[in-house]
């Protein structure tokens, strides 16, 4: 490659006891864009805080440029051209467009030779100026917290390049992007990549590496599994290089539909009928009401649902109303799921903490038992009910989440977004975990702003527009990722 | 001598702080001034450790389910006080009854606002704490409560007298401890406490009733600084108006020296207990030492800053 921008030579960094990279060298040239795959803690994310200044190796160097650097803080690597964004965008709700945009050195109107007023209106022509070149026109002084995700992630981007980067670094960007928006990023990227940014992109989603990106660096267990170019790889080969198997075929062994499980009794435009053994799908584009599907069924909507929930009419006012009418939630972010300072077992037991048919006489023993079970079948890694939930993995994570609701052996569950930022493995565990779930006459009601997991997994996918389910697509008819797509859209 | 290494690598050295700096500042304290170890003293110390130790374990649930309490203080003077006044009208048994349904009441009130309300309990407790205590001033008139001749003679004994050879006063704490603990490590209430202190939302996803449990806790501070105050009141022999004082400052320090965090969902009562004594001590030797009494205020208000700042930096790490 010529002119490298950025890389890391021979790197190594423990965590205790756990390697993370284990002598990785990585570079990313000049006008590059170079995707960084891998399982969950196969090293991506260390590796970007290496680069990124948030993590200083214990051997290796990083180079910027040709030259080497000790990079101690974020604000060495920025200085030295590296800028990364964060899957948490570092944005202030409360604050503008401009002023998010600017913040770090306002421009001041100088009175006397004293910096005292922010110059608002040179704030906001910079900020329209410099959003142009990513084809965003936002109004600058809307707050950010009115902006979309999809919006404020290119703001970040945006605001990122304010400073000249010479590398970019992106962890799972299009996470809770929907297919239009991942384009307009995608287009920017393309842009910066032709003005000679190089750019690191990490990422679960295959499909858009092999779309977007020049090269592919594959870790696996803090090695390079494989470094690939463009042309030279598909979906299926990463997988394989990431896992050292061949790809697991996804599950999709039709159910036969049992009894109605959940019901709405008033009349809406998005009302719900979920029958035992089924795997219900909902689509639609991001902002959309998929999540408020959802949430009104675990209570958490600001007016009481009343549903047939088993044959009986429940109230569903709040998620302890639903939990006894045997419904679970998967919430869209893990932080929402659990408490991350109590120990795999304490978070199991949450929701069945004093239920009479699985304590009492029997007691803590048999509930020890029942969770080691758990953690068994769900292939819950390491097998350590009292490790901290913080330490384990994303999909890991997820597989307590579902843990939490079998024990409670709710009849339903609801998940939103269930497999973002898991890793392939998991993924496909979580997957077949849903399908046997339903097998055994639960019901799963399920969004995801991936339509090609709503293809593969579900038994029918209902598709939203505003609030309104538009469209009923079953798997006797073909049941698709474009069909999908064309029905939200 | 290689068993006691092994041994000595397994126990975990972090979590057992609090009794290494107590166990430090005792062997510093008595090496200075050899009054430190006299019977006395000892027995001196258990005994104003014991009413701080029930405070603090009140307190304890507080901060483990996310929140904070300021208004102690204020409450043990006014349960102190509202037990003397009924004792001397309908006897012992409804004086310490009264005096801990007062000390419950205001934690229920505390609760209700926070939890119902949404209030800031840093806000809530500042604002009952001045409250309560101007109650206090009104009932009393500002004057001590100990009747013409003065308290029950059974209940001024309960402050002086010995059980198996160890003071009243320091069994309440200790039978309180033991069963309290019990109640935070092994029933589903406890569990639920530690569960929304470190994580209410996901506590509440999770089928908690998260006000429930918040409200609750401030029920159980103010009860403990309700029998708190019946005990300060049994050893001062009368309903004292300006008791208290400063009581929240040195609970919240020891419960913080404890371990606790003050970001909710982590702490163990004992542990807080071991702040109290770390707090009591400290203060004993600074008395026996002879240090001025202004430069002792210096002293704890150091004490509690370095305690949350320890507490900012072990989140962080």
């Amino acid at each position: 490659m010529n002119d490298i921008a950025a890389g890391a030579q021979n790197v190594r960094k423990r965590f205790g006891a756990t390697t993370a990279l284990d002598g990785v060298t990585f570079e990313v040239a000049a006008g590059e864009i170079h995707a960084l795959v891998g399982e969950n803690g196969a090293g991506k994310s260390t590796l970007v805080r290496v680069l990124g200044g948030v993590v200083a190796p214990d051997e290796g160097a990083v180079t910027i440029g040709g030259r080497e650097y000790r990079l101690a803080s974020p604000h060495d690597a920025i200085a030295a051209g590296i800028v990364a964004i964060p899957q948490e965008l570092q944005l202030v709700p409360a604050l503008s467009v401009a002023e998010n945009l600017a913040l770090g050195d306002l421009p001041a109107c100088r009175l006397f030779g004293v910096d005292v007023f922010v110059d608002r209106a040179r704030m906001r022509a910079e900020a329209q100026t410099h959003l142009a070149m990513f084809d965003f026109a936002p109004d600058a002084d809307l707050p950010v917290r009115h902006l979309s995700f999809a919006e404020q992630q290119i703001l970040a981007i945006a605001k990122a390049l304010r400073r000249r980067a010479r590398v970019l670094i992106l962890d799972e960007p299009t996470a809770a992007l929907e297919n239009r928006e991942v384009e307009q990023l995608f287009a920017v990227l393309r842009r910066l990549q032709a003005n000679g940014t190089a750019i690191i992109y990490v990422s679960h989603r295959l499909e858009e590496i092999v779309q977007l990106a020049d090269r592919c660096t594959v870790l696996r267990d803090g090695r390079v599994a494989a470094v690939v170019a463009r042309g030279a790889f598909n979906a299926a080969d990463l997988v394989q290089a990431m896992t050292g198997r061949t790809a697991i075929r996804e599950a999709t062994v039709p159910a036969t539909p049992g009894g109605m499980l959940l019901e709405d009794v008033e009349p809406r435009s998005d009302a719900i009928h979920l029958r035992a053994g089924e795997v219900l799908g909902l689509a639609g584009l991001l902002g959309s009401a998929t999540t408020d599907v959802l949430a009104r069924f675990f209570g958490l909507a600001p007016r009481a649902t009343i549903a047939r929930v088993n044959n009986r009419l429940r109230r569903l006012s709040t998620p302890i109303a639903a939990i006894d009418a045997g419904i679970g939630f998967v919430p869209p972010s893990r932080k929402l799921g659990l408490v991350m300072n109590q120990s795999v077992y304490d978070n199991i037991v949450l929701p069945s903490l004093g239920l009479q048919r699985l304590g009492r006489g029997a007691g803590r023993r048999r509930y020890r038992r029942l969770v080691s079970e758990l953690m068994e079948f769900l292939d819950i890694r390491p097998r350590q009910p009292e490790m901290k939930v913080s330490a384990l993995s994303g999909g890991n994570q997820q597989k307590v989440i579902l843990a939490k609701w079998l024990l409670r052996r709710v009849d339903m569950l609801l998940l939103d977004e269930p497999t973002q930022g898991v890793d392939i493995a998991a993924k496909a565990k979580i997957h077949a975990l849903l399908r046997d779930f339903a097998a055994r006459g639960g019901g799963v009601l399920l969004s995801s702003s991936d339509f090609s997991e709503l293809a593969g997994l579900c038994d029918a996918v209902l598709a939203l527009r505003h609030a309104d389910i538009v469209a009923r697509i079953d798997r006797t008819e073909v049941l698709s990722e474009e069909r999908i797509h064309a029905a939200v859209a | 001598m290689t068993k006691v290494v092994g041994a000595a690598r397994r126990i975990n050295w972090a979590g057992q702080a609090p009794l290494i700096t107590l166990l430090v500042l005792c062997i510093v304290t008595s090496l200075l001034t050899s009054r430190f170890l006299s019977p006395i003293n000892l027995t001196n110390i258990f005994v104003q450790s014991s009413i701080m130790a029930v405070i603090a374990v009140g307190m304890t649930f507080v901060i483990i389910g996310g929140g904070f309490d300021l208004s102690v203080g204020s409450t043990v003077a006014l349960s102190g006080c509202i037990a003397a006044m009924a004792m001397l009208k309908f006897g012992i048994f409804a004086g310490v009854v009264s005096g801990i349904a007062a000390g419950a009441a205001v934690g229920l009130a505390n609760g209700l606002i926070v939890a119902a309300l949404k209030v800031n309990p840093f806000i809530a407790t500042l604002g009952s704490m001045v409250l309560v205590r101007g109650v206090v001033y009104i009932i009393t008139g500002g004057a001590p409560v100990s009747g013409d001749d003065g308290l029950p003679g059974a209940f001024v004994a309960f402050g002086n007298a010995r059980l198996f050879g160890i003071h009243y006063l320091v069994w309440v704490p200790l039978v309180l401890l033991i069963v309290l603990s019990v109640v935070m490590q092994l029933t589903p209430y406890g569990r639920r406490v530690y569960a929304t202190g470190g994580n209410r939302e996901a506590a509440y996803l999770s089928g908690v009733a998260v006000e429930r449990v918040i409200a609750s806790t401030y029920v159980w501070c103010g009860a403990l600084a309700g029998v708190a105050g019946v005990m300060l009141a049994a050893r001062l022999q009368s309903g004292q108006p300006t008791a208290g004082e400063f009581y929240e400052l040195t609970a919240i320090a020891a419960v913080v020296l404890g371990g606790a965090s003050l970001y909710g969902g982590e702490g163990t009562l004992y542990k807080s207990v071991i702040g109290v004594f770390i707090m009591i001590v400290l203060g004993n030797g600074l008395n026996l030492l002879n240090v001025d009494s202004y430069w002792q205020r210096v002293a704890v208000g150091a004490v509690v800053i370095a305690a949350a700042a320890a507490d900012r930096l072990r989140s962080r790490a």
